[in-house]
């Protein structure tokens, strides 16, 4: 029991710190959707 | 497997964006009828006018109905065949009225040409032994340049024609 816990404990200091992944990742994600549909009102503007 | 709350989350973000691309680009496909200009109907590139659309009578602009219209033409270096006006003159100048639906019907009788009107959607690729189509509807008036957007050799870039949209 005492084991368990303390091997969580270590998990989460390991667990790695991603909050700038994951910016860059849905910032990229939104630049891509937002030129996507860029391109789509375009097409279908014309 | 471990995943971290961030993974799934930008997991999710990456498959959801995905399916919505694919949901557009599907509805365009088969429930909208969207499909690449040259759909795989071939001509014999030999003797493109057994094809009767091709044929110099049938050549330019045809009114099918009201608001309907047919332009049949045929490409080669390096020029765009919409036959001849009136006075007998090559067409070069295509008229269409505004709000029409305007079928481009085309070939190539040697290489590979482009057909692009710029500023509007028409933009097809013209390939030896197939027929190209781009239906569309001309709402908008004002000149348009045709232009060959395929390099085709070295009179390409004198390779234009313009369709003129009027009230």
């Amino acid at each position: 029991m005492e084991n368990a816990e303390k091997q969580k404990s270590e998990e989460r200091v390991e667990t790695p710190n991603l909050k700038g992944t994951l910016l860059s990742v849905l910032l990229l994600g939104v630049f891509i959707i937002v030129s996507w549909f860029g391109v789509f009102a375009l097409f279908l503007s014309r | 497997m471990h995943l971290h709350k961030f993974e799934k989350v930008w997991l999710i973000f990456g498959t959801g964006s995905l399916l919505l691309f694919l949901l557009v680009i599907g509805v365009g496909a088969f429930y909208k009828g969207t499909h690449p200009s040259s759909h795989l109907e071939t001509i014999d590139l030999k003797n493109i006018e057994s094809h009767e659309a091709f044929q110099p009578d049938n050549l330019g602009v045809t009114q099918v109905k009201e608001d309907q219209y047919i332009v049949n033409f045929v490409a080669s270096a390096f020029n765009y065949d919409f036959g001849v006006d009136d006075n007998g003159k090559p067409l070069k100048k295509i008229r269409i009225p505004k709000g029409s639906t305007v079928l481009f019907q085309a070939t190539t009788k040697d290489v590979i040409h482009g057909y692009q009107v710029a500023g509007t959607n028409v933009n097809m690729m013209l390939e030896p032994g197939y027929i190209s189509r781009y239906e569309t509807v001309m709402d908008e008036t004002g000149e348009f340049t045709i232009v060959c957007n395929e390099y085709c050799g070295l009179g390409h870039h004198q390779m234009f024609a313009s369709v003129e949209v009027y009230e």
